[in-house]
């Protein structure tokens, strides 16, 4: 056990275990990418269950343990040999056929990422290297591969890839075309409702800021992706999955009290559809507006990670599109919402305030829906939809309640609205 | 004119003075700062209530002090002015209120005694009706002028054609009960289409930018040129007949009178108007320059939306255009706010933005000045010169705006924007000595635009006005041809307000970088930009000289007050440096 590799590791961010006890880290596979270069994948155990595996790019000698993705050097070095799509000992790299990579003359990390480490080449090229590795297909490359080579213009084109050899299929990072002059969905939203607290007396639509016409657009957007899903991928019918938000909305109301309250007329609402046929089909599983880039020419769905914290198996099973519906929904509500949360202002500010980011929200969800329709061909099912929304909004109130306490009042309140109305 | 035998005699240039030329220079143009100017509108030098050429001669001085490169004038041919001028009666004649050729030859005389150039208008597709050329045509089929315009005995041929004055025109066919045969006109009834293939219309029309270019005018912005020829199946616009009559134009400019330009007016999508620039493989064989038409209202849009997204949009549509050609690029001109060339959805967004009040609205578009549709906000007013002067393509401006002048909204048609300038306080604006009631319309008297409060001369003596910073930002400009001819990036970034971008040129072994930051919201931003390429550089602040830090590996971080915008100059690190 190296323990100032352990130093290293347990303060990077992407570094998963700082609430658990690790008893020992070694190496499982050492790959040298050049004489001083070392790729390494790293198993670590606790004392308390399944250790992890992690992957970090070394720079030996002068006996420092140090990341080497920094270095553009080495970072391009890496791009090299995913252009040529060399294989090292078991580590394989694979550029997309007909794919155009850059020479690579600038590289940079990006800032830090909770489980990846990303580097923009030359502001035409992202690699994401996974830093927790896992068996099993990484449903990311899968899906902006399948929407890539099916020429979906709302998805940064797959360039490349770079995998573990031997075993069950294990992703080690992915090489994607860098939207260069995009915007998070999430800041452009949250210009829109500054726009409009900043204005005593107009309504959401009366605002120059006004992002109605984005939102239909980006609904245009995701359906468009999720067709091209479908017809990819294939379609299929299942019973709408009530016991599975059953027992999220359990466990939710277990640590935290306020669900409580709604719990019955949440269940009652799913028991309601209990045995409906739905459609299911591979989706994006995370969606919301900080995962959508706004360029010169569309909209970018990005980051196909799937449901964070769970299984990659669980990530990659099919779903409802409404869920991706649902995501962006309950997003518009936190862009609204956000400046509520800043706290100040008397009773009666904050009341006309969230009088207009209510007005804000609906106005942007009506528009979204528009544009998903559209684009798809139905508008979605009114309670079906509600159903996502709470369970969308039930897993905010445990993420709230554990993470920021005074933003709980947010899910709380779409719950409410949701089962009174 | 000579009606005897049916001909209609021209004067040639011989019978006038010429002015001076400048030196011979193909790309001025492209580095050229114009300046939209109403010879009715700017000066009135003998007080019968109407500008006139000898007028805006008096007043040169001004606009080579206010920075000005090129004037463009608007029509000022004898004409019976129901189109604002550009209903031509006589292309060799100079309308009488405004004055007499020589008077434009003093004109073009003294503008180039200053180094500045004139181009004007030359409206190619058709004539007034009250044309000799017509009233002998309608007169006399068989006669030489029998052919000179697009007679038919049906009103049937061309149905493809779109009617474009929709709110005044039925059909692009009138009958003329002199020769009872129907002729065809894309526009107004009283302006027939000349027939271009009749091969002396053609002559015809060359002929007269040869007269003009022998007196010394520096080009011609041409009106409605996509409609010249007809053809039946089609929509008879932008036919390839049309180009290859350009093409012959140009040939005549490149052999005859080189560093002459021609601007094309076709307000159509940029993808559609570079087939106006001609072959790239030429350096471009058409014409020199054309209007790009939709940035501007973009621009309204984004600044309004808080987002660089619609600017963005437009700009990576526009194609790569040939060496020798440059958009002119606008925020105001005489006419309304075009929104001929935006999407429905986005058109109802600038009426209910920009045009509250519906007699804002005329045809497609908003006929306002620039500082009221800003609602005089010095820093919107500001941020859009700036983007105006920085963005690629050659800048025009409207006279009037430099110094924030109004619009009257009350006056009919688009006279609103077409009123006098505003010299001083004096009577009249200081525009004209006539007595008040002769004005062509009446200066502004606004509370807030009036002459009273808003005029050349009160803004002269004052350090910090519109009008001085406009110059000063004329002069920062002039000393980086990057602005003018530099190549153009997005810079992109995460804030959706910041709108950023670098103009680069080489030359003599050097790179003349510009960074251009404007914050399109109205609050104050935080801007993160990603300045790699430029590691160690220094940004040099372009209008007060001020060294901002260093460039280093990580994002730069500026902050912009609410509509702020920077220009910079990047300075590269010079030897060693620790």
């Amino acid at each position: 056990m190296d323990s100032e590799l352990i130093e290293y590791l347990t303060q990077q961010r992407w570094y998963a275990g700082r609430n658990r006890k690790l008893t020992d880290a070694e190496p499982a596979l050492v790959v040298a990418l050049r004489d001083d270069i070392d790729l390494v994948l790293l198993d670590v155990s606790y004392d308390d269950g399944p250790g992890e595996r992690y992957q970090l790019v070394l720079r030996q000698g002068d006996g420092e343990v140090g990341d080497a993705l920094g270095d553009p050097e080495v970072a391009n070095l890496l791009l090299a040999m995913i252009a040529d799509s060399a294989t090292i000992g078991p580590v394989s790299f694979a550029a997309e056929p007909d794919a155009e990579l850059p020479a690579g003359e600038t590289a940079r990390v990006m800032g830090a990422e909770q489980s990846n480490t990303s580097v923009v080449f030359d502001e035409a090229a992202i690699l994401k290297l996974f830093r927790r590795v896992l068996p099993g297909v990484n449903p990311d490359i899968e899906l902006t591969r399948v929407l890539s080579r099916a020429g979906s213009p709302h998805v940064a084109p797959l360039l490349g890839s770079m995998s573990l050899d031997g075993g069950p299929e294990t992703a080690l990072g992915m090489l994607a075309r860098f939207a260069n002059n995009a915007a998070e969905g999430w800041d452009m939203a949250v210009a829109s409702t500054r726009d409009l607290y900043a204005e005593g007396d107009l309504y959401a639509n009366e605002v120059g800021g006004d992002f109605a016409g984005e939102s239909e657009r980006l609904g245009q957007a995701v359906a468009a992706v999720h067709a091209t899903l479908a017809a990819e991928l294939g379609a299929a019918t299942a019973l709408f999955p009530v016991d599975t938000m059953l027992e999220r909305l359990a466990a939710v109301t277990a640590s935290v009290p306020q669900v409580g309250e709604y719990a019955a007329a949440i269940e009652s609402r799913y028991r309601a559809l209990e045995g409906q046929p739905i459609t299911v089909q591979r989706i994006h599983g995370d969606l919301h507006l900080g995962q959508v880039l706004r360029t010169p020419e569309t909209w970018l769905l990005i980051d196909f990670e799937g449901e964070p914290g769970q299984s990659l198996d669980h990530r990659r099973a099919p779903d409802s599109p409404l869920r991706d519906v649902a995501g962006i929904l309950r997003s518009y509500q936190y862009a609204a919402f956000q400046r509520l949360t800043e706290g100040g202002g008397n009773e009666q500010r904050r009341k006309q305030l969230a009088a207009r980011a209510r007005e804000w929200a609906d106005r942007n969800r009506a528009a979204f829906c528009t544009g998903y329709a559209e684009a798809g061909g139905t508008e979605p099912d009114a309670e079906l939809l509600a159903a996502y929304e709470l369970d969308k909004a039930v897993y905010e109130a445990g993420y709230e309640a554990r993470h920021r306490p005074h933003w709980l009042d947010l899910p709380l309140g779409a719950i409410a609205n949701i089962v009174s109305g | 004119m000579d009606a005897s035998n049916g001909g209609v005699e021209h004067p040639s240039a011989a019978d006038f003075g010429h002015a001076r030329v400048l030196p011979e220079d193909r790309t001025w143009f492209k580095r050229a700062v114009f300046y939209e100017v109403l010879v009715r509108a700017f000066y009135d030098s003998d007080a019968d209530g109407s500008g006139d050429l000898r007028g805006l001669t008096e007043r040169l001085d001004y606009l080579k002090w206010l920075g000005v490169d090129c004037i463009w004038l608007p029509p000022f041919y004898d004409s019976p002015l129901r189109d604002g001028g550009y209903d031509i009666r006589d292309f060799y004649k100079v309308l009488p209120e405004f004055g007499t050729v020589e008077d434009f030859v003093a004109l073009l005389d003294a503008a180039h005694r200053r180094g500045i150039r004139v181009i004007t208008d030359l409206v190619m597709n058709h004539t007034s009706d009250a044309h000799a050329w017509f009233q002998e045509s309608r007169r006399d089929p068989t006669g030489p002028y029998g052919d000179y315009y697009v007679w038919s005995d049906t009103s049937e041929k061309y149905q493809d054609a779109r009617v474009i004055f929709v709110d005044t025109e039925e059909s692009n066919w009138t009958f003329d009960a002199v020769r009872k045969q129907f002729y065809w006109h894309r526009f107004f009834s009283h302006q027939p289409d000349l027939n271009y293939d009749n091969p002396a219309v053609q002559e015809a029309m060359i002929d007269v930018l040869r007269f003009w270019l022998d007196l010394g005018i520096d080009g011609f912005r041409l009106d409605a040129v996509p409609y010249l020829f007809e053809r039946e199946g089609t929509n008879c616009e932008n036919l390839p007949e049309t180009h290859a009559f350009l093409k012959r134009c140009r040939k005549v400019i490149d052999d005859e009178f080189p560093g002459r330009v021609l601007l094309a007016e076709a307000n159509q999508w940029p993808a559609d108007v570079v087939a106006y620039f001609g072959d790239p493989e030429t350096g471009g064989d058409e014409c020199h320059m054309a209007f790009h038409f939709p940035l501007m209202p973009r621009i309204f849009m984004a600044v309004r939306r808080e987002s660089r997204f619609p600017i963005s949009e437009i700009l990576a549509q526009t194609p790569e255009i040939p060496d020798l050609a440059q958009w002119g690029i606008f925020l105001r001109n005489h006419d309304e706010l075009t929104l001929e060339m935006v999407t429905d959805e986005e058109r109802d967004y600038m009426y209910s933005e920009y045009a509250k009040d519906p007699r804002m609205k005329a045809n497609v578009g908003i006929r306002r000045r620039l500082a009221p549709l800003l609602e005089n906000d010095r820093n919107q007013t500001e941020l859009f010169t700036a983007l105006l002067l920085s963005l690629p393509g050659s800048p025009v401006l409207y006279y009037g705006d430099e110094i924030g002048m109004g619009d009257i909204i009350w006056l009919g048609d688009r006279d609103g924007v077409r009123t006098p300038m505003q010299w001083s306080a004096d009577r009249n604006a200081g525009f004209s000595t006539a007595n008040p009631g002769r004005l062509y319309v009446p200066p502004s008297q606004d509370p807030v635009y009036g002459y009273q409060a808003v005029n050349v001369e009160a803004q002269r003596d004052t350090t910090n006005s519109l009008l001085n910073w406009t110059r000063t930002m004329l002069a920062v400009r002039r000393r980086h041809d990057a602005f003018a001819v530099g190549s153009f990036r997005e810079l992109g970034g995460s804030n959706p307000s910041a709108l950023t971008y670098v103009r680069e040129l080489e030359g003599d072994g050097e790179v003349d970088t510009v960074l251009c930051v404007n914050n399109l919201s109205r609050f104050p931003q935080p801007i993160e930009l990603n300045l790699q390429h430029w590691n160690g550089y220094t940004p040099v602040e372009l209008t007060g000289r001020v060294e901002f830090p260093r460039i280093g590996e990580l994002p730069y971080l500026l902050t912009l007050p609410g509509h702020g915008f920077y220009w910079f100059s990047l300075r590269a690190p010079v030897g060693e440096e620790p």
